[in-house]
């Protein structure tokens, strides 16, 4: 190729709401059956009841932006979802896996493909709260935030639901990957944590009404060559995101660093001031 | 590079033709295309007789298995006889896919003045099920220790020197079409100049088993030729089968300008969720035909102007009657004119892979002039009415073409390609 190359775009989202939500091992059981909170539209009865434990604390992290934004059944229709688990569905097959050679295909109950696979974080999502935009999972490894990031900015941006009215980002992991015994139960009470992000397509700033702060996520992806591990806040991701997006918000210091996984995605936090349009302040 | 522009929906910019130049597959109709596509439009079936692992015991007695896989160009047969099934597949049908388009050999592409950046997306839902399964089964201990492993497409990345965004999808059934929406997205965004996209599955011992348990698989234990029959009356299920297929794409302009060859253009995508079931399909065609509707919207097409449609029609009892409706109603009077087939009825379900699959099908009957039949289709199943193309390959013009693919979680996408 001798041509000039086009230039590399950035995706500029803007983040509308976020939740971190962390839970211990032995709190699934509870967590599993426990209502939406307050503001959240309800689930279906008994919907977690096979879900894996990415989704079931996934699941909460977006009710808990639900809540805390007040956003109606009615306003989610339209969204889309992107999942982005790190080994999400090994606790459950290791169960299967225990019992099969006594019990052979009898153990291997029918909702583990479903419930417990890479699609499965994002489809629950969706079906917990009617949503129509498109929904997929991404990563499923370490680097499952930075491709998590880069593919609802993809969908944001490429429109392939036109109707879409805002995508979600749910990201989740063990703090510490658990090991197992013999029975595949967890060593120990390991630590389950997602971030549910609510990105929207950024508006112009070109309309009369009321301004307000929201952050806008910038992301690309780099070269391998160029890509610096992106460290802090110990080695979790999801974590600092959550700080970033909250202090990008609470003081306005932008953000910037660069997500391994394991090429790289840069991703800029950037607190801007945007006009509601007439539709939102609606 | 010209420079950096930041860009969201709104400011999108008259998109440039994204089209397939390079195109490669692993399924059980065979590991070439052109064997694969001679045997498809011959009507032939790749089912045979398959027990995944005696331990799982379960009744199903016939799948869709790959059988002898050549070595791809470059790598060591040791090694590559050393992977995963998953990732013997999806390497092979990668690297394939880059010989086909011309690269064949990545590491002098990057010592170019103006390298093109070359990214992946592989739909590869199941990848880590399959991997603690037969890690475990084999006697490792990977599933029950606390580490994390790479994923199979940075591992293919890696091993092939691609220098873009290497990343996989899970969309169920659907994975694979999910990984070509992304695919031609980074294009259109700048964020690579060549994109290889695709998806593959392997069969695992309690991935059978748990369809089985759902009651997706047939039951039926006759010849293996005849047990997958979309539309069919007697349908009982689907067949699992395992492989995929990869395509490379390119901006068209920068593809002519290297003189590739062609083989057709993704000019549509539509994408929706039902938001009613992890499992069945929903029984209001609204969303699945939304998702058909989009993608004729986004291709520029009407529904008269479609010339051939590959179903997802996996030969399960509901599924069937559902597509078939979400067809009528994106179509409307279009329907009856429109042949519409299952190649799963000869291919079985590749799951992951199957929405490529089906990509490349679709690009076999622009290249073939012909529609692919639905096999064993004896007693069309009223509840399904569309012009069906039963038995044998029907020929007959076709510039356009769309593709379902429906999965699990309520998951639907429809692709368009076009002649190039």
């Amino acid at each position: 190729m001798t041509h000039q190359l086009p230039a590399v775009s950035t995706i500029d989202c803007r983040i509308t709401g976020h939740a971190l939500r962390e839970a211990r091992y032995s709190e699934m059981e509870e967590l599993r059956v426990r209502p939406s909170p307050a503001g959240a539209p309800p689930m279906p009865p008994r919907f977690l009841r096979h879900a894996d434990e990415h989704t079931i604390v996934g699941l909460h992290a977006v009710l808990d932006v639900i809540a805390s934004k007040g956003l109606s059944a009615e306003a989610l229709v339209g969204h889309a979802v992107v999942g982005a688990p790190c080994q999400m569905g090994r606790l459950a097959t290791a169960r299967v896996l225990v019992a099969m050679p006594a019990a052979g295909a009898l153990a291997i109950k029918p909702h583990v493909v479903p419930q417990c696979s890479l699609h499965s974080l994002a489809g629950a999502v969706s079906v917990a709260l009617g949503m129509h935009g498109p929904h997929l999972g991404v990563g499923g490894g370490v680097g499952a935030l930075g491709e998590g990031l880069l593919a609802a900015a993809t969908l944001l941006m490429s429109g392939g639901d036109p109707d879409c009215r805002g995508t979600w980002l749910v990201a989740t992991e063990w703090d510490e990957e658990p090991a197992l015994d013999d029975t595949a139960t967890p060593i120990g009470d390991p630590l389950c944590r997602a971030i549910a992000v609510l990105l929207d397509a950024t508006p112009r700033d070109d309309g009369d009404g009321e301004r307000e702060p929201a952050v806008t996520l910038r992301v690309r992806p780099t070269h391998r060559e160029k890509r610096v591990p992106f460290e802090a806040a110990g080695s979790s991701a999801i974590v600092a995101l959550s700080r970033a997006i909250t202090t990008a918000l609470e003081s306005g210091r932008s953000e910037a660093w660069t997500l391994a996984c394991p090429w790289g995605v840069e991703v800029t936090l950037e607190r801007r001031f945007h006009t509601r349009s007439l539709r939102e302040a609606a | 590079m010209s420079g950096m522009k930041s860009m969201n929906r709104r400011d999108r910019a008259p998109r440039e033709p994204v089209v397939i130049t390079g195109r490669a597959a692993v399924t059980p109709l065979g590991c070439d295309v052109a064997t694969i596509l001679d045997r498809l439009f011959a009507g032939e079936s790749g089912i045979r007789e398959y027990i995944a692992d005696e331990r799982a015991r379960t009744d199903t007695r016939f799948a869709g298995p790959i059988t002898d896989l050549p070595v791809p160009p470059g790598v060591d047969p040791d090694e590559f006889k050393s992977l995963d099934s998953l990732e013997q597949y999806s390497l092979a049908a990668v690297i394939n896919s880059l010989a086909d388009a011309g690269f064949d050999d990545l590491r002098e592409v990057a010592t170019r003045p103006a390298a093109p950046r070359i990214g992946i997306v592989a739909g590869l839902g199941a990848e880590q099920m399959k991997f603690w399964e037969t890690n475990s089964l084999g006697g490792g201990t990977t599933t029950f220790d606390a580490c994390r492993d790479p994923m199979t497409v940075h591992r293919i990345a890696a091993r092939i020197g691609l220098t873009g965004p290497a990343i996989a999808t899970g969309a169920a059934c659907g994975s694979s079409g999910y990984a070509l929406a992304l695919a031609r997205a980074w294009l259109d965004a700048g964020w690579v100049d060549v994109c290889v996209a695709g998806g593959c599955d392997a069969m695992t011992a309690t991935s059978i088993a748990a369809f089985y348990n759902l009651r997706a698989l047939s039951r039926r234990a006759d010849d293996p030729a005849k047990v997958s029959r979309p539309f069919d009356l007697a349908r009982d299920g689907f067949v699992m089968s395992e492989g995929g297929a990869f395509f490379v794409l390119e901006r068209r302009r920068e593809a002519v300008a290297r003189g590739a060859h062609l083989y057709g253009e993704l000019a549509g995508i539509g994408m929706s969720s039902d938001g009613v079931h992890m499992v069945a399909p929903s029984t209001d065609p609204t969303q699945s035909a939304r998702a058909i509707t989009t993608a004729f919207a986004d291709a520029g097409v009407t529904p008269d102007q479609i010339d051939y449609f590959n179903a997802h029609a996996a030969s399960t009892p509901v599924g069937d009657v559902a597509e078939a409706a979400s067809i009528r109603l994106a179509c409307g009077d279009a329907t009856d004119a429109i042949p519409v087939s299952s190649t799963k009825s000869m291919s079985g379900h590749l799951v992951s892979g199957a929405a490529a699959f089906e990509a490349l099908v679709c690009l076999g009957a622009i290249e073939r002039q012909a529609a692919p039949p639905t096999v064993n289709l004896d007693n069309p199943d009223p509840a399904c009415p569309l012009l069906h193309v039963p038995h044998v390959a029907r020929p007959c013009p076709i510039t356009v073409t769309a593709s379902n693919s429906f999965g699990f979680g309520g998951s639907n996408i429809c692709i368009i390609l076009r002649a190039a």
